[in-house]
């Protein structure tokens, strides 16, 4: 439609006629005939306002010419003449689109000075549109946000008026600051940060005394009803069938705080004041801080409100702000809801509550505008505007915004819009406003009582109890570590309650907290402890940082937690449940199951063993259990002499030949070509892991093997990968039987080495034949037998099945509670006599290492009547290594035996003793501590708990 | 104007890229692109039809904005595409594009439809990102690809219209929960009558996501 006019407009089609001086020169023609909009025009004059944008923007990049003769016309008044005519929709839209694009295209400084200087764009600014309409208002808000964007120290005297306090860009903008539609409410926030950017001493002034009392108490309102209706969403869940919902106004509680955060680093100060007051006075303290003790009166629920400040802190860093809500919480009592208490707030009166505010924000900035200019002498600053809504609240009350009746009929349809936000919100507000001396009242009451209580500290540390579960728990941490590492909180504070400080020297933590955090641990390393794996990671790291001076920095092999993504997720605000249908993550829920039982108990064992290693100040020795720098490597040269190769023919899936050795080693099979300088070294092509790989016969050839090796894939759902693909074709089927009874044995050994790691690392006793596979440099030619096979079968099913976890660990006198090296003299030895409730209190005041361990295996024999049949408590003090040197980790480091081959580089070779590759023999000695001596390639194996064995038979 | 879906786009990528060039061509056609004239606009509107159905789209440009996490984070959040756009002529837009996108899937809803666009190919001669990175880029993230030009107004339509086709078939498949307007999706305020078969299959594939 719009194609085809162009063509009488635009006379020849020719777009250079189109963009030109003489062009505009008719349009200016075609607006001076039709000033007045009828039916009959309307199209011409949407097309001509239209051509005009594209000349204008033509002009300012090819022509200056074409602006001057804009300007010499004043053709913004045609503008804006069509505009006042109530012209309908259709011209409304292409005017907010053509200023739109003349406002985002304009590229030079005085073109742009040009169109801000007769004031016609405040005009426009301030024309009551229909906002009902939602085209028209996304294009409008759209203009007010490029017009913002362009905004400086010196356009913005354009927009704001010092003489007549009017700044209508800011004020018509912020009055949709709640508007339904999200997209319109973000640009509302982008205008007022853009107007906050600006360092105008005069206009920030204006903001601050005229808008900022109105603006930030609705602001503040208006983010306490969403807190509210989001409380109420987790109070009528039924299995978690509102989690939609309560995640959308769980993001939404995110985006006010990141946008209050944007104001505030903008740091300009006394704005910052206000809304600092505004926030701490108004919605931090009386909603979300009150809520934490008094249970009649509360408004929301402790664990949304321990959940939402967790994110006020995680968020926020404004010292401020977060100093003084910090210092209530863990300081405070409820006397700071008792007015006239000389805090050293004073600025809303004394009163700390969460009230609605006493007029609709339209009507509050017609107020103060007023107010301005009647009493700008008597009433200066935003602190008597403060006392004087005070006044005129008892008037405004429920209202409504009824104050918005004061526009013109045509904006009155956006008005509803606007209202019936508001409209909703009084309901919480006449719920709320009914409370209102509750805080007093409860204050006054507990402020007889008790003389020096700190009831938000009790109750935050009262909710670390996970007896029933750690619904309150997790968000307590959360709210501990997101303090602890707010940059706006003075370390002072921290220090002065003992709360962890990362990264910081010190000389003493809270008993109090680490005594909790401990039993949060040992609550969840009980077989149906209801503790989630990250509230157990949460206290482990924040113990770590309780106690353990300076920055340890211990780089840990799993991804660490990152509290700021797990205080975004809404779910964890619904009781803790564990089927694993609601699709929470599993690190956030309870085990569902044997087989997540086992996965969590596993997981619980390696975040404590590694506590415990920290705390201890010990390196990891043991895991992971297969490093990649022990590995051999494509490209690597190895000493191939005295190994047993086996030449083949390699055939790729793609057709690929080649001439190899095959070479099998501890962990890996390799494929290796000679060295051409060295004789008897090779350089290996390929290497992989014996454990990924599959071998099968090939049907038309028995000298041929067909391999794969599929790429190590630490998820169990992923679909395997191959990284080799071939056929092996050897000179005789004999030579191929032994290559595939090698890889069959090599497969089996490297399990079988795993498995003793694995039960090393679990206390577990060792198998007696372990030194004829470990050991291969002594005694190894003894060729497994039967053995190993009962033992791979086994060990499939171990993790399931009790009797066959018997089976395999049963040839054995040892006991969980052993590996308590350090702590054995210091509490009691019999692992029957403690029950199942552990007793940390004794021990959790002592030094770091002797709480953790004495808790842990308090508790550690008493759960698991299986493994307790097949171990005789009897032996229960230490051994494992005994006398004899620790296991070597690297594999590669393995001397070279039958059936196996070594290929050994000659670095490592120097550094090999005989003795430091045996594994320990079962040994009835004491460990020996400290641990002697060794060289710098042995390792220790530390034994941190004993409960480890126990986790794995639950 | 009566629409069955409104569906909210966002345009990202670095400056200069085209991405207001590239909303005015697909927004209003009645600006013609020439040579010696460079114009966009950071918002528009346009009605399309995808299986009949009327369907409006509403793009928003989140240019000039980036500085502000606030915003970034709300742009994401409520809007239901993204065009993700490069020039094809500047290879450092290319390489910031991991980070637009980890942006993106960091603060966007998990469903959010993404397109890839490597804009300005009428500039053949100056090209420095081979149309193949491009392909491979969007292959590796799962994105759709396509290759425009605000300038000729080659592809432009497609890019929208195909964004808003994968869109309106995860609407189908009940991916998205159309009820819930933050995912920047909205019903139309009269839903047509006409199309009775509409609610009903919609109220089939609601129950059909919520089982699984």
């Amino acid at each position: 439609m719009f194609g085809r006019s162009r063509s009488w407009v635009g006379g020849q089609g020719k777009s250079k006629n189109i963009h030109s001086l003489d062009h505009l020169k008719y349009m200016y023609h075609v607006l001076t005939k039709n000033t007045t909009v009828t039916d009959h025009n309307r199209n011409l004059l949407v097309e001509t306002i239209r051509s005009i944008t594209e000349i204008l923007i033509w002009g300012d990049q090819n022509d200056s010419s074409v602006f001057d003769f804009f300007l010499e016309k004043n053709m913004f008044a045609f503008f804006l003449n069509i505009l006042r005519q109530k012209s309908g929709r259709y011209v409304c839209v292409q005017l907010l689109q053509t200023l739109n694009i003349l406002f985002e295209n304009i590229r030079h400084e005085t073109s742009l000075y040009y169109l801000l200087s007769n004031n016609h764009v405040n005009s426009i600014i301030v024309h009551k549109f229909d906002f009902s309409d939602e085209e028209i208002m996304a294009y409008y808000i759209s203009f007010l946000k490029t017009l913002s964007l362009k905004l400086n120290n010196h356009t913005v005297h354009f927009f704001y008026n010092e003489h007549t306090n009017d700044f209508a860009l800011y004020t018509e903008a912020i009055k949709f600051f709640n508007h339904p539609e999200s997209m319109v409410r973000i640009a509302v926030r982008t205008i007022t940060l853009n107007v906050y950017k600006v360092d105008n001493q005069h206009m920030l002034h204006y903001i601050r005394d005229k808008t900022a009392v109105p603006y930030f108490s609705n602001l503040v309102w208006f983010i306490g009803s969403h807190v509210i209706e989001l409380d109420k969403c987790v109070q009528t869940d039924e299995e978690h069938k509102n989690r939609g919902k309560l995640s959308d106004l769980v993001a939404e509680h995110l985006d006010h705080l990141h946008y209050l955060n944007d104001i505030l680093i903008i740091n300009c100060e006394f704005l910052n004041d206000v809304l600092t007051d505004h926030l701490l006075n108004r919605l931090f303290l009386p909603l979300y801080v009150f809520s934490l003790v008094s249970q009649e009166t509360r408004k929301i629920n402790p664990q949304v409100s321990l959940y939402l400040l967790s994110q006020v802190f995680l968020i926020i860093h404004y010292q401020p702000l977060v100093n003084a809500l910090a210092d209530v919480i863990f300081n405070g009592d409820l006397s700071v809801f008792i007015p006239q208490t000389g805090m050293q707030d004073t600025h809303s009166g004394g009163v700390r509550r969460f009230t609605k505010p006493p007029e609709s924000l339209e009507r509050l900035l017609e107020l103060s505008r007023h107010r301005g200019r009647k009493r700008t002498q008597k009433r200066p600053n935003y602190k008597n505007l403060g006392e004087e809504d005070e006044d005129t609240h008892t008037r405004g009350g429920g209202g409504g915004g009824g104050g918005g009746g004061g526009s013109s009929s045509s904006r009155e349809g956006a008005d509803e819009e606007i209202e019936m936000v508001v409209m909703e919100t009084c309901k919480v507000s006449e719920l709320t406003e009914q409370n209102i001396t509750d805080e007093e009242k409860t204050a006054a009451a507990t402020r007889t009582h008790t003389q020096r209580s700190r009831p938000f500290l009790e109750m935050v540390y009262s909710a670390l109890d996970c007896t029933n579960d750690d619904y309150h728990a997790l968000f307590v941490l959360c709210l501990l570590y997101a303090v602890s590492h707010s940059k706006g909180i003075n370390s002072d504070l921290l220090e002065r309650l003992q709360l962890p400080v990362p990264d910081q020297e010190r000389s003493s933590y809270s008993l109090v907290l680490a005594e909790r955090l401990i039993r949060v641990m040992s609550q969840a390393a009980q077989p149906d402890g209801r503790v989630r794996l990250a509230t157990l990671e949460l206290s482990c790291l924040l113990l770590k940082q309780s106690v353990l001076s300076g920055s340890p920095c211990v780089t840990n092999t799993s991804k660490p937690l990152n509290v700021e993504y797990l205080m975004m997720d809404a779910s964890i605000l619904l009781p803790p449940t564990g089927t694993p249908l609601t699709g929470i993550d599993f690190v956030k829920r309870l085990p569902c199951g044997d087989v997540e039982k086992t996965r969590r108990a596993i997981r619980v064992f390696f975040m404590l063993r590694s506590l415990s290693l920290q705390l201890q100040g010990e390196p990891e020795t043991q895991l992971p259990l297969t490093r990649p720098e022990d590995l051999i490597k494509t490209d690597d040269v190895l000493d191939l002499n005295n190994s047993d190769l086996i030449a083949c023919m390699v055939v790729s899936k793609d057709g690929g030949q080649a001439q190899r050795f095959l070479a099998v080693d501890v962990y890996q099979m390799s494929l290796v070509e000679p060295e051409t300088k060295r004789l008897g070294w090779g350089v290996v092509k390929f290497a992989g892991l014996l454990q990924d790989m599959q071998v099968s016969g090939v049907e038309d050839d028995s000298r041929a093997l067909n391999i794969i090796i599929h790429k190590p894939s630490s998820n169990p759902h992923a679909k395997p990968l191959p990284i080799l693909q071939a056929n092996f074709i050897f000179a005789d089927h004999i030579r191929c039987i032994i290559a595939k009874q090698r890889l069959a044995k090599g497969r089996i050994q490297a399990r079988r080495m795993k498995m003793q790691r694995i039960a090393a690392l679990l206390d577990l006793p060792v198998q007696p034949s372990t030194t004829e596979v470990l050991g291969f440099g002594q005694t190894a030619n003894a060729s497994p037998g039967g053995l190993p096979f009962r033992f791979y079968e086994q060990s499939r099913r171990a993790p399931n099945d009790p009797t066959a976890s018997r089976a395999v660990f049963a040839s054995v006198d040892k006991v969980p509670g052993f590996a308590v090296a350090h702590c054995v003299s210091q509490h009691t030895p019999s692992p029957l006599s403690s029950p199942s409730t552990p007793s940390s209190g004794s021990g959790s005041t002592g030094r770091c290492d002797s709480v953790t361990t004495s808790t842990i295996s308090a508790q550690s024999p008493a759960d698991d009547g299986t493994f307790l049949e097949s171990t005789p408590p009897s032996s229960s003090c230490g051994e494992g290594e005994g006398g004899g040197p620790p296991p070597t980790l690297a594999p590669s480091l393995t001397p070279a035996s039958q059936p196996t081959i070594s290929l050994l580089t000659d670095s490592n070779a120097d550094t090999l003793s005989v003795e430091s590759l045996t594994l320990l023999p079962p040994a009835d000695s004491v460990i020996p501590l400290p641990p002697p001596p060794k060289k710098t390639k042995d390792m220790l194996i530390t034994r941190p708990f004993g409960v480890a064995s126990n986790i794995l038979m639950i | 104007m009566a629409y069955a879906y409104l569906f909210k786009y966002i345009i990202i990528g670095d400056t200069g890229v085209g991405k207001s060039c590239l909303l005015l061509q697909f927004t209003d056609k009645r600006f013609q692109p020439v040579h010696d004239l460079t114009i966009g606009v950071e918002f528009g509107a346009r009605m399309i039809t995808i299986d009949g159905k009327q369907i409006k789209l509403q793009i928003w440009d989140t240019a000039g904005q980036e500085s502000f996490r606030s915003i970034t984070r709300s742009y994401y959040r409520g809007a239901a595409g993204a065009l993700l756009v490069y020039d094809i002529t500047r290879r450092d837009t290319f390489n910031h594009l991991t980070t637009w996108l980890e942006d993106a899937r960091q603060h966007s809803n998990s469903n959010m439809v993404i397109m890839l666009i490597g804009n300005k190919s009428d500039l053949e001669s100056r090209r420095e990102v081979k149309k193949e990175e491009g392909e491979a880029f969007a292959r590796e993230h799962g994105l759709i690809f396509m290759e425009t030009s605000a300038k000729t107004a080659s592809n432009v339509e497609e890019a929208f219209i195909n964004t808003a086709k994968e869109i309106y078939e995860k609407i189908q498949e009940g991916v998205f929960d159309i009820n819930n307007e933050a995912n920047g999706i909205k019903i139309g305020p009269q839903h047509p009558t006409t199309n009775s078969t509409l609610p009903g299959s919609q109220g089939g594939q609601q129950a059909g996501g919520g089982c699984c």
